[in-house]
């Protein structure tokens, strides 16, 4: 095929752009240098555009750039016009009220001049329903979690509304949220209501993780990175085995 | 009996067509509201009578349930074949009569029928306007037997298809027909067919949409009910002309006997060869089956809908890209309202100039509406598009009842909009409507007198939508919140002063940022009462005021004593019994005690009973009351057609409401 097929070209802000088809408008925009501000996007996981924060106009409509497909030439996208302002200060004072301190919101919402709304105050628990939580436990395998019921009653939680069974508790979930909503503790390790055991190391003792979580991955007893990679190394140069175990001689 | 060509099915058609008909037979109408209110039983009580009076098949005698027969506000109805009469509020007990009276000898019962000026149907003004194409079997087939469905014409077009026409044919007279997704967009269906047509992927599917869930419609429910076949035979030619080889059927799990009903039906046609494998010897495979829906309104939007039949939650997704290229389990899908599948078989047996020949030039063909809410015959209708408004609520439906004044008609659902009465005169057309701020969605016409609350009105849908948003994104999430609590304060006199901008805005916003097309319409009913009744709005905010009588607290009721007849009626519904007055005297409202809850002002048939402001001047009071009498009576009866005050209790136009409710809503 050649280029002019494969690849697709527009405008963002009056800037010219030419990337291959079906990129996202989010990522043609960051190859331009240009920041859109999202909340419910990790570029690790499967875009869900489900916080409307990232929506930008073209054609006179707005649309969610993370997800949106550039498969037509000549489109001209404006990131900042009146009515994605208009919008993004909207989307903002309502997401505000389920994390009214969250401080990325709060900057957010004075960039975009706007605040809490007051008749929402009942529903700020600091969570947003974003489902980064949701999305990151399921493409690690897991699905022990989901968001559960609709509306405005919509959450995160485990099955029937209890400690999830099937969590692993690899905290995945809790470094994706974007707002710290999640409860955890790393040492000694609890998340959801449940706490999990750490299996050591069997060369230097550090934990390395919880044995649920280890055997999802296929081990039963393994190294922690940093013995792996020095037992590679020393491998690679043809040395012994590592024979220590005090973690001082790494 | 497995049918293996066309040709077959032509012979066998003939000869059900040839057969001869029942003498006389009673048709029970199996529609959700008469079966809601007894029709079921009044079936089972008729066939008893006839047994026990020992007339059956032999005799040429039957009675049968049949598809709605459309006068939902006299139901449970019985028609009567050939001689045409119609019966309403029929009960068990007048089950004998009928048996004796008309089946056996032919004549009418007089006091049973639904309108004693115009015993028959043809005669009824509310049949007299309509156009039956898709309903054309409602009231002379029994819904499940494949016979009657192919001796009124069903399966010629299949039988066209594969005898002549080809895939490209079906898919050309379609596109010709000019038809449109009676689903709600409107979008043309041509297009859509093309498109999945030709998208590349040898599996595809396609899928009817049957998830009605709109408060108040029902025209979904009585065509699977009604009409399954016709249904199932144009999903047949939509798998034929796209290359599908699986259909389902998506219904709301709120619909048991449609499933039933559909799931008979297919059965029905598979064992006739007129599905499954190589359906009248052409090669053609088509597997189709039903799928329940879990029981969430957001399950119509097309993309929950594929979601929900792939067993997952229901809920939308972005959808950049059309289901007709990604759909179902990624793969091109053709979903189709049931209704415009059942436009399908028509449109390629009558082929598509005899289709544009209905309806208008860029909406050609009929729709089907319910007509429900405060007019006198609510009832299931069908009607060419581009019909008036006014032919379908004034005349068709017979106007707003005694006493009350026509103020708005909600179309389209509860993301549809509201019409004032200006709009009367509007087309009921996909374009005209979207221009107008409402949509045609499935053909749901509510409408409403001048005692409905066009705020409580919003507030009414915006609830029902907050409670059936998925939650998924958070404009309609935490927007549609935020609205209805607005409203709310609006209708408890909590208004605060720029209340109305900030909801305009919050459902501007809401239309351009929320994911799926539902939430994007969710605002429509806020939108289109403020742009056509927005001074309602300013009164509840800066006043406290309802000038319908319909929100708490927020008015005094006053009988004006030249409208007032003395019938009594609000004398009795006042709760706290500070109304007095004579029989046939003008009554009095003492307002120390009264509680503002607008009872006499709902019950009165007069329009004597008002809402009036709080802390009004007497004088403004009075010439009030003379403007009402000088009122040009905007197509609400006023000087003629108003009730005596002795047919108050016993009025033919108003029958006690039955249950069901669908056409009570």
């Amino acid at each position: 095929m050649s280029q002019a097929i494969t690849k697709v070209t527009g405008t963002i802000d009056g800037r010219g752009f030419s990337v291959p088809i079906g990129t996202t408008l989010l990522e043609a925009a960051k190859s331009l240098g240009l920041t859109i501000p999202t909340l419910c996007h990790h570029p690790g996981l499967p875009a869900d555009g489900n916080c409307r924060l990232c929506l930008v106009e073209t054609g006179g409509k707005l649309v969610a750039s993370c997800l949106f497909p550039l498969r037509t030439d000549g489109e001209a996208i404006l990131t900042q016009s009146p009515m994605v302002l208009e919008a993004r200060a909207f989307t903002v004072r309502l997401l505000l009220s389920r994390a009214p301190e969250d401080p990325r919101l709060l900057e957010l919402a004075r960039e975009y001049g706007t605040g809490p709304d007051p008749r929402l105050a009942d529903g700020a628990d600091g969570c947003l329903r974003c489902g980064l939580c949701v999305r990151a436990c399921r493409a690690s395998g897991t699905e022990a979690i989901a968001l559960v019921g609709r509306g405005r009653e919509r959450k995160v939680t485990g099955p029937f509304f209890e400690p999830p069974i099937d969590c692993v508790g690899c905290l995945a979930c809790a470094r994706v949220c974007p707002t710290g909503f999640i409860d955890f503790s790393e040492l000694p390790r609890s998340i959801w209501g449940r706490d999990f055991d750490l299996r050591p190391c069997p060369q230097c003792g550090r934990p390395v993780g919880t044995p649920e979580e280890l055997r999802r991955a296929g081990v039963e007893n393994p190294l922690c990175p940093s013995c792996r990679r020095l037992s590679y190394s020393r491998s690679l140069m043809g040395l012994p085995e590592a024979s220590f175990s005090n973690p001082g001689e790494r | 009996m497995r049918l293996l060509d066309p040709s077959g099915l032509e012979a066998l058609r003939v000869a059900l067509a040839g057969a001869p008909a029942p003498k006389r037979r009673l048709w029970v109408c199996g529609g959700p509201g008469c079966l809601a209110s007894g029709a079921a039983k009044i079936q089972a009580a008729l066939a008893a009578e006839v047994k026990a009076k020992g007339l059956g098949d032999g005799v040429g005698l039957r009675t049968d349930l049949t598809g709605c027969l459309g006068l939902c506000e006299m139901g449970p109805m019985v028609g009567v074949e050939p001689e045409g009469y119609l019966y309403g509020n029929v009960t068990v007990e007048d089950c004998r009569e009928l048996v004796s009276e008309t089946l056996l000898a032919g004549l009418p019962v007089g006091r049973l029928l639904a309108n004693p000026d115009n015993p028959t149907r043809s005669e009824q003004p509310f049949y007299q306007s309509q156009t039956q194409l898709i309903t054309k079997r409602f009231g002379k087939t029994i819904p499940g037997s494949i016979e009657d469905y192919l001796k009124t014409g069903g399966y010629a077009a299949l039988g066209l298809a594969i005898s002549k026409l080809g895939p490209l044919g079906v898919a050309e007279r379609v596109e010709a027909s000019g038809l449109r997704g009676r689903g709600g967009g409107g979008f043309p269906a041509g297009r859509k067919w093309a498109s999945c047509r030709l998208a590349p992927g040898t599996a595809k599917y396609v899928l009817a949409n049957g998830d009605e869930g709109d408060p108040g419609a029902f025209m979904n429910r009585s065509l699977m009910e009604g009409d399954p076949f016709s249904i199932i035979e144009g999903m047949t030619l939509g798998a034929y002309a796209v290359g599908a080889s699986r259909g389902f059927i998506y219904v709301r799990h709120e619909y048991p006997i449609s499933v039933e009903r559909l799931d008979g039906a297919i059965k029905e046609a598979e064992k006739m060869g007129l599905l499954g494998h190589n359906i009248l010897g052409s090669g053609f495979s088509f597997n189709l089956s039903t799928v329940e829906g879990g029981g969430a309104f957001v399950c119509g939007e097309s993309t929950a809908l594929m979601a929900s039949i792939e067993g997952r939650e229901g809920q939308p997704r972005v959808k950049y890209v059309r289901s007709t290229e990604k759909g179902l389990w990624d793969c091109p899908t053709l979903l189709q309202n049931v209704e415009t599948w059942a436009n399908v078989p028509i449109i390629v047996e009558r082929g598509p100039e005899w289709f544009k020949s209905k309806g208008t030039k860029d909406n050609p063909g009929t729709k089907v509406f319910c007509l429900v809410g405060q007019v006198k015959y609510s009832g299931l209708i069908e009607m060419p598009l581009g019909s008036p408004i006014r032919t379908l609520v004034f005349g068709v439906g017979g106007g707003t009842k005694p006493g009350r004044r026509f103020k708005a008609v909600q179309i389209g659902g509860p993301s549809g909009g509201c019409l004032p009465y200006s709009a009367l005169d509007l087309p009921l057309d996909f374009d005209s409507l979207s221009k107008a701020g409402a949509i045609m969605g499935s053909g749901g016409l509510i409408v409403m007198d001048d005692i409905s609350c066009v705020v409580d009105v919003a507030r009414y849908f915006t609830g029902f939508l907050m409670g059936e948003s998925c939650g998924k994104c958070a404009p309609c999430r935490e927007g549609l919140t935020l609205i209805y609590r607005i409203l709310d304060d609006l209708c408890q006199g909590r208004g605060r002063e720029g209340d109305s901008a900030v909801l305009e805005k919050l459902a501007t916003n809401l239309a351009r940022t929320a994911l799926c097309g539902l939430g994007q319409s969710a605002g429509n009913p806020l939108l289109s009462t403020m742009r056509h009744f927005g001074e309602e709005y300013l009164e509840h905010e800066l006043e406290g005021f309802c000038r319908s009588g319909r929100c708490q607290g927020l008015f005094w009721p006053d009988i004006n004593p030249n409208l007032c007849v003395g019938c009594g009626s609000c004398l009795a519904a006042c709760p706290t019994r500070v109304i007095s007055g004579q029989k046939k005297e003008p009554h009095r409202i003492d307002l120390t005690g009264c509680v503002s809850c607008g009872s006499c002002i709902a019950i009165c048939r007069f329009g004597a009973a008002k809402a009036i402001r709080k802390g009004g001047s007497q004088a403004a009071r009075q010439a009030d009351h003379q403007a009402d009498l000088a009122d040009p009576s905007k197509d609400a009866p006023k000087t003629n057609n108003i009730p005596t005050p002795q047919s108050v209790t016993k009025d033919p136009t108003q029958p006690a409401p039955k249950g069901g409710g669908q056409a009570g809503a």
